[in-house]
């Protein structure tokens, strides 16, 4: 950790990518350093991103941790800062603070079957585990992913998701039919339980909008998972990243420290002030 | 180092510190502030209207200021406070003992470098309260004492014509030997009126938390009462309880822009209200704590629940500042006292 944690470091915009338009819209930015090196992370960690004059916001690395060169976010545009992260260009330069909070024990998973449920933009801090689980191929069983977003239009990384299919079993859903869509239509959490994953040796994460996260692990529960199988992401304004502005906390804990990854058998007694 | 100081001495003693910036409670409009010292003080306040944290958490500070011309990098200014030594006279107990709470928060974890360099150059010379200066003074009921010297550096004492004057830290001593010959050492008759004092101090009546002891399980039990809410209806958000209180420390960071085009502007730290309603949302509009009872509850929770898992000790220290300062009668000793006596 620098002297100053507060104090950002330079970070230059090196891609942007249009991942979905329309209301919801979503960007990809691939940011490397100004000078030196960015900080290393682990998978499910955060960092706080600055456009100077606008301010700060936390948001997902998305990049998995074996890439040194770059760091990657997938930014909904919804706020302020998210808002102004929209309009950037490449070349542009952002300020950047990290890494922030625990992250996904992918370690422990090795030789496990793994199951990432994500929706909507919810695919993006999930999508470091999911890159490293793939570039890591051999230490893992089968690799299963579902990923749903509400029309064929809010569906993120799609190049990448197909590319995923040589290695990694993938299904896409969306919540209402389209024409020419061959995935699943219905919501993310139906969609799990049409492919009735086996809980044998395995590991579920998932990420997405609360609603959906509650209805995954209540499908997962009745498929067998137990709750110390089962791990998922939350969010929580922050504004330190180091637990001290006071606005994350879930009973006791800051979520910029102690989270965002949490197995279900922790959260579940946490109050669900999130 | 314990010794005797003539009350009427005291500015002398106050005039010696040239190597420090020394404020005091000072009236002013009917307010009781701390004020740098210009001539005499009177250590003759109740409490102050706003507790001393702002002498190593200001209301707003700088982080760094940001300068941008047009397609080049910002160049980025570190602004790191430069304060000289501060001596705070006449600090009540239960602020003494917000400065270690306050301390933790900021060393817990990742060590903050702005409250930090503010911090180690203040010292708090503290006024032991020979009476509750408040009615709503709960200080025995948190741990706490008239008397506790946790958090000060110098504890004076009044006693009549002269004060009693015991330095608690190196800061301390630094601040008393720097009048070295102004004081006296106590007789044995001083040691004894000192325990008197003290002992009648400690034996007057304050309002009480029943169950402090207990407050952390009760809570973490009751955290769905509906007395919450019930409780928190008159609340209109203001915020006035944690702006005055002691202890809270939630903080908001933005960016103040003084010129759009070349960038100009400065990245601000400001204190924050767990009362506001714009707190916790989300930029999604989603809010975890979307209502008056959900934050009365964490402005509960994080002192006397929240803080004491993660520290052991309540992070109330029974000013009763946000009892005396609400507008609308919302009293933290009978809302813990409702909550924890309840059986649900």
């Amino acid at each position: 950790m620098p002297d100053n944690i507060y104090l950002p470091q330079l970070a230059r915009v090196a891609y942007i990518k249009d991942e979905v338009y329309g209301e919801r819209a979503i960007k990809t930015f691939r940011v490397e350093p100004v000078d030196g090196k960015l900080f290393d992370h682990e998978c499910g960690q955060c960092a706080m991103l600055s456009i100077f004059g606008r301010g700060e916001s936390m948001i997902s690395i998305a990049s998995s941790p074996l890439i040194r060169e770059y760091k990657q976010f997938s930014i909904m545009k919804v706020g302020r800062v998210s808002s102004a992260f929209h309009e950037l260009e490449v070349g542009d330069v952002i300020g950047i603070r990290g890494p922030y909070g625990n992250s996904f024990p992918v370690d422990d998973w090795r030789g496990k079957n793994l199951y990432f449920i994500g929706g909507g933009c919810g695919l993006a801090p999930i999508w470091p585990v999911i890159t490293t689980a793939v570039a890591q191929r051999d230490y893992f069983k089968n690799i299963t992913v579902f990923y749903g977003g509400r029309t064929s239009r809010d569906i993120m990384y799609r190049t990448e998701l197909e590319k995923l299919r040589d290695s990694v079993d993938v299904h896409l859903s969306i919540d209402k039919a389209e024409e020419g869509w061959e995935g699943y239509c219905g919501f993310v959490p139906a969609a799990v339980m049409d492919k009735d994953p086996n809980p044998g040796n395995a590991i579920a994460i998932t990420c997405g909008p609360p609603i959906m996260i509650k209805f995954v692990i209540q499908n997962l529960n009745k498929l067998g998972f137990k709750d110390e199988q089962i791990y998922t992401t939350i969010e929580n304004k922050m504004k330190c990243g180091i637990g001290k502005c006071g606005r994350c906390n879930v009973g006791k804990d800051y979520v910029c420290v102690k989270g965002p990854v949490y197995s279900w058998a922790e959260l579940k007694h946490l109050p669900e002030e999130y | 180092m314990e010794k005797i100081l003539e009350k009427k001495r005291i500015d002398d003693w106050i005039k010696a510190l040239s190597d420090w910036e020394v404020h005091a409670p000072a009236l002013q409009d009917g307010i009781w502030t701390y004020q740098p010292v210009s001539g005499a003080i009177r250590l003759d306040h109740p409490n102050t209207n706003q507790s001393p944290k702002g002498f190593a958490f200001p209301q707003r500070e700088i982080f760094f200021s940001f300068e941008q011309i047009k397609g080049e990098p910002p160049k980025l200014k570190q602004v790191l406070p430069k304060t000289p030594q501060h001596a705070v006279f006449g600090v009540r107990p239960c602020d003494g003992r917000g400065v270690p709470r306050m301390d933790k928060v900021f060393n817990d974890h990742v060590e903050d470098p702005y409250y930090n360099a503010r911090r180690k150059n203040v010292a708090y010379v503290g006024l032991a309260c020979n009476k509750p200066p408040s009615p709503n003074c709960f200080c025995l009921s948190v741990g706490g004492s008239p008397v506790s010297t946790d958090g000060l550096d110098v504890q004076l004492t009044d006693m009549g014509d002269r004060y009693f004057v015991k330095a608690i830290t190196e800061a301390g001593k630094a601040l008393m030997k720097a009048a070295d010959g102004m004081f006296s050492d106590p007789s044995a008759a001083e040691q004894k009126q000192l325990k008197q004092v003290h002992a009648e101090a400690v034996a007057h009546p304050q309002r009480k938390v029943n169950d402090p002891d207990g407050a952390p399980a009760k809570l973490k039990a009751n955290f769905n009462s509906p007395l919450w809410e019930e409780m928190a209806r008159a609340c209109i958000g203001c915020g006035i309880c944690t702006f005055l209180c002691p202890t809270c420390h939630c903080f908001d960071i933005n960016d103040e822009v003084q010129n759009k085009a070349p960038l100009k502007g400065q990245r601000v730290r400001t204190w924050d209200n767990c009362q506001f309603p714009d707190f916790t949302m989300h930029s999604s509009g989603h809010n975890p704590r979307e209502n008056t009872g959900a934050r009365l509850r964490q402005r509960v929770n994080h002192k006397f629940q929240y803080f004491h898992e993660n520290f052991g000790m309540h992070q109330c220290t029974g000013c009763g500042r946000c009892i005396t300062g609400c507008p609308v009668g919302i009293d933290i000793v009978t809302v813990v006292n409702k909550v924890t006596e309840h059986a649900g």
